[in-house]
């Protein structure tokens, strides 16, 4: 039997090794992509899972790839900050694959092998990125993510392609970005191990090299997760790619781009760096200001529902660098829970806007008509979701919102307060205007009032994992004192 | 190092690249880019790195300028002029780019010089492959065992990297499986006056030759520069060759697309295979030294010389499919048909 030290290692090689499987008897037979998909991204997560509490139990995970010692080998590191984000990814995954059955039968009925195959190599390279502790293999996970993500936004109707161009000319920019900062990095310390570099670059402190790999490697994460103003090809991308893409991509791609940048200036520059020696903290705090309110703004003026959602995503990438670049204990517990929380919320929104699409053949907020009478356990999940945005007590995005006005407050920054209470205001305005469409107007002018309107609820592949992940919104809320203290406040780093 | 002769190649490669995208002329864009690669490959020899300047002469100046072909092909060889100016568009790429170069240079005053034995590089891990390598491993090679060994781990992903582009590739432009409704005679008449003979005498002498080369380099990557990327890559080239010189369907009488993107799964999974039967057996994950209690007749360290042929093997096979199916996909537009 395996034995718990491999547990890290599974969480990454049994998607990867299901990808290739699905791929070679995919082709034979398409039926056996979906409860494949299935299968691997269950194991991957039964491996996160275990990987977790081993994590909470025995602290620091080391796994040492090829048996070779770091810094000559390239090495796992579980901590308590990515066993969570694990944990999430995997979990989004997995939920996304569930709902993708219909939609994906719908728009890509002729690349279900295709399908199937990238999207588990997408969260393969996202779980890759958020395990390793070295510098270099996470550019080439990033690789995987960057390009099967690429394949499966531009497998969208025609407008994807030039949206899917535009994302393949950016993103290769962010990470030429970080891997030009990972080669500065390289040839000043001669290592490419996370915690090894750690230690050797504090006499580097004040060269210029230093200084321009901290640039290029922040500026490469920005890039990835649309961090405004470089959000413009977010929009796009997320709102033309297919149902089942968007559900997968949205929540994540962003998440895990702010955990690079989290791991990127604790575990790679050093706090004392970032914080200290770089005088950018505020000006950083600025522009996450501003992408919140420009996210929140663009979103009011959306009327396509699904492009109104990634506006959001835009504003919330703000909340979680402004928290992170606060410079202080709560803000930085607020942005980390907050990767979690909005992982989910977000993930709550795309499978109800693959749900609207599926139903209604499109994603206009005008589709949302008379939707509540139609389907009043999906609306009723779709509002959790909402609340949680809105950051609604008990729901998850109440609590990490909390924490971060706190470390506003903390930090002195009353920008960013009053940016994160707009946004709010913001997002209250934006769903109960949906919630006015679904629930009040009937769902054409034809129609007269006081018709019953017959029930017709989503596929039970759609509707259980939206119910599922409402529920998790609520657990994530009511739990959210537990996450806190039994992981996040470790993956704090000390003395800022 | 001769520093007139690295000059002067930088110097061109620099007016290349100047060149390829200011051209307006697609195809000699392309051109000129596969020469800017080929001057790529001579500065890393210059540097001593040949491995990467092997696969950079086969990737860069090889393959990927006839991708780029086939697609300006399919697509359109004149730049399209713009109606509308869009100066402000150009000015703030002109402001990006002058910063990002002034960081970059002024980074350079930090470097150590080239070189220079005592630069960190040259000190923190180096010594220990360059000692340590042939006790640990039994692979003559230094490239090799640091690219398929100590960081066995990256190469398994870099191999998957090159398989998601061919997937990516089939899943955008691939047709097969649909009906082909939209089917229209390509866009080089089909009349054979392309077909020259002495072109197709010279391939048929060539191709034989050039496979087992591309064998050699993959069988021999452990004792000299190469491995299973270049082997691919050639043997690849070797089948866009008959390709070019015949048409698609004869080259895909040899390698059908379907069974290309069977070998090109089943390559990656050798390598990742590799790795997880090491997991199984009670080692780490591609710790290749337990394999000498399955192979006959070596001690761990040959299993990990052993090892790294197996993955070798498995790169290879995915290298090549994946350059078959890109060179299928984009060369008939998606139908697997005759091609240019």
């Amino acid at each position: 039997m395996i034995s718990p030290e491999q547990y890290p290692v599974l969480i990454v090689v049994i998607p990867l090794l299901s990808a290739f499987l699905i791929s070679i008897l995919g082709g034979m037979d398409k039926r056996f992509c979906y409860p494949a998909t299935l299968l691997a991204l269950g194991g991957s997560l039964a491996a996160a899972v275990a990987t977790l509490c081993l994590v909470a139990d025995h602290g620091i995970i080391h796994y040492r790839m090829g048996g070779w010692a770091p810094p000559f080998g390239i090495e796992y590191v579980v901590d308590y900050l990515n066993a969570l984000v694990l944990v999430v990814v995997v979990f989004v995954a997995f939920m996304a694959a569930i709902a993708s059955k219909v939609s994906v039968e719908e728009e890509l009925p002729h690349k279900i092998p295709q399908f199937y195959t990238l999207f588990v190599l997408l969260t393969t390279g996202l779980l890759g990125m958020t395990i390793t502790g070295d510098a270099f293999n996470l550019y080439v996970l990033m690789e995987i993510a960057a390009l099967t993500n690429y394949a499966l936004i531009a497998m969208g109707r025609k407008r994807a392609l030039m949206a899917s161009f535009n994302y393949v000319v950016i993103g290769t920019m962010g990470a030429c970005f970080y891997l030009l900062g990972v080669g500065h990095l390289y040839i000043m310390t001669g290592s490419l191990n996370m915690a090894d570099i750690l230690n050797i670059l504090p006499h580097l402190y004040g060269t210029n090299a230093i200084l321009v790999a901290a640039i290029l490697m922040l500026m490469g994460a920005w890039i990835k997760m649309a961090f405004f103003p470089m959000h413009g090809w977010l929009p796009n991308a997320y709102t033309y790619a297919p149902s089942a893409t968007s559900s997968l991509v949205a929540p994540l791609m962003t998440k895990v781009s702010v955990y690079i940048m989290i791991r990127v200036m604790f575990s790679v520059l050093g706090a004392v760096y970032v914080f200290k020696v770089l005088p950018v903290k505020e000006l950083i705090v600025w522009l996450a200001t501003a992408a919140i309110i420009a996210g929140s703004l663009f979103a009011l003026a959306q009327k396509d529902f699904k492009k109104m959602l990634t506006y959001l995503i835009v504003a919330e990438v703000g909340y979680m660098v402004g928290g992170v670049w606060l410079a202080t204990a709560q803000g930085i517990t607020g942005a980390i829970l907050h990767i979690v929380n909005d992982a989910v919320m977000t993930l709550c929104l795309f499978l109800f806007a693959a749900i609207v699409v599926h139903k209604t053949k499109g994603h206009q907020l005008s589709n949302l008509q008379g939707l509540f009478k139609k389907m009043p356990i999906t609306m009723a999940a779709f509002a959790v979701g909402a609340l949680s945005m809105i950051g609604v007590p008990p729901t998850a995005g109440f609590f990490s919102k909390w924490y971060l006005i706190l470390g506003g407050i903390d930090a002195g920054q009353w920008q960013f307060v009053v940016a994160l209470l707009f946004s709010s205001l913001v997002n209250a305005v934006l769903f109960f205007r949906i919630f006015e469409i679904a629930y009040y107007e009937p769902e054409s002018a034809q129609h007269g009032h006081g018709e019953s309107v017959a029930i017709d609820e989503a596929p039970l592949s759609m509707l259980l994992p939206l119910v599922v992940v409402a529920i998790t919104i609520i657990l994530l809320g009511l739990y959210s004192g537990e996450i806190v203290t039994t992981f996040i406040q470790h993956a704090v780093p000390a003395g800022i | 190092m001769i520093w007139q002769f690295d000059f002067l190649i930088l110097a061109l490669g620099v007016i290349c690249a100047l060149a390829s995208i200011s051209l307006k002329d697609l195809l000699s864009a392309a051109i000129v880019f596969g020469a800017y690669s080929f001057l790529m490959c001579l500065l890393w020899t210059e540097m001593g790195a040949v491995d990467v300047a092997f696969t950079e002469a086969a990737v860069g100046a090889g393959v990927s300028t006839v991708f780029f072909l086939a697609a300006v092909f399919h697509t359109s060889r004149i730049v399209q002029p713009r109606r509308r100016g869009r100066m402000l568009h150009k000015l703030v790429g002109l402001a990006a780019a002058t910063g990002i170069g002034i960081l970059l240079i002024s980074a350079t005053a930090d470097f150590p010089n080239w070189a220079n034995p005592n630069s960190p590089a040259s000190t923190h891990l180096s010594p220990f492959y360059i000692t340590e390598t042939i006790p640990l491993t039994g692979v003559p090679n230094i490239v090799t065992s640091v690219l398929a060994d100590f960081r066995g781990f990256d190469t398994m992903f870099e191999t998957a990297v090159i398989f998601v582009a061919g997937l990516a590739v089939v899943s955008i432009l691939g047709r097969y499986g649909r009906r082909l409704r939209d089917y229209e005679p390509s866009p080089v008449g089909e009349d054979v006056a392309h077909q020259s003979p002495i072109i197709q005498a010279a391939c048929r002498i060539f191709v034989p030759f050039m496979q087992l080369f591309a064998l050699y380099v993959v069988a021999h990557g452990h004792h000299s520069p190469g491995g299973g990327f270049q082997g691919g890559v050639i043997l690849g080239a070797s089948f866009i060759l008959v390709a070019i010189s015949y048409d698609l369907r004869v080259m895909q009488r040899r390698l059908q697309e379907r069974r290309a993107m069977l070998f090109s799964s089943l390559g990656v999974l050798i390598y990742s295979g590799i790795g997880a039967l090491c997991l199984l057996m009670g080692a780490n994950f591609l710790d290749y030294s337990i394999l000498h209690t399955i192979l006959p007749a070596t001690s761990p360290i040959m299993a990990r010389s052993h090892g790294m042929l197996g993955v070798e093997v498995g790169v290879a096979l995915t290298v090549m499919s994946i350059m078959v199916i890109i060179y299928v996909n984009v060369a008939s537009y998606g139908k697997s048909d005759r091609g240019l």
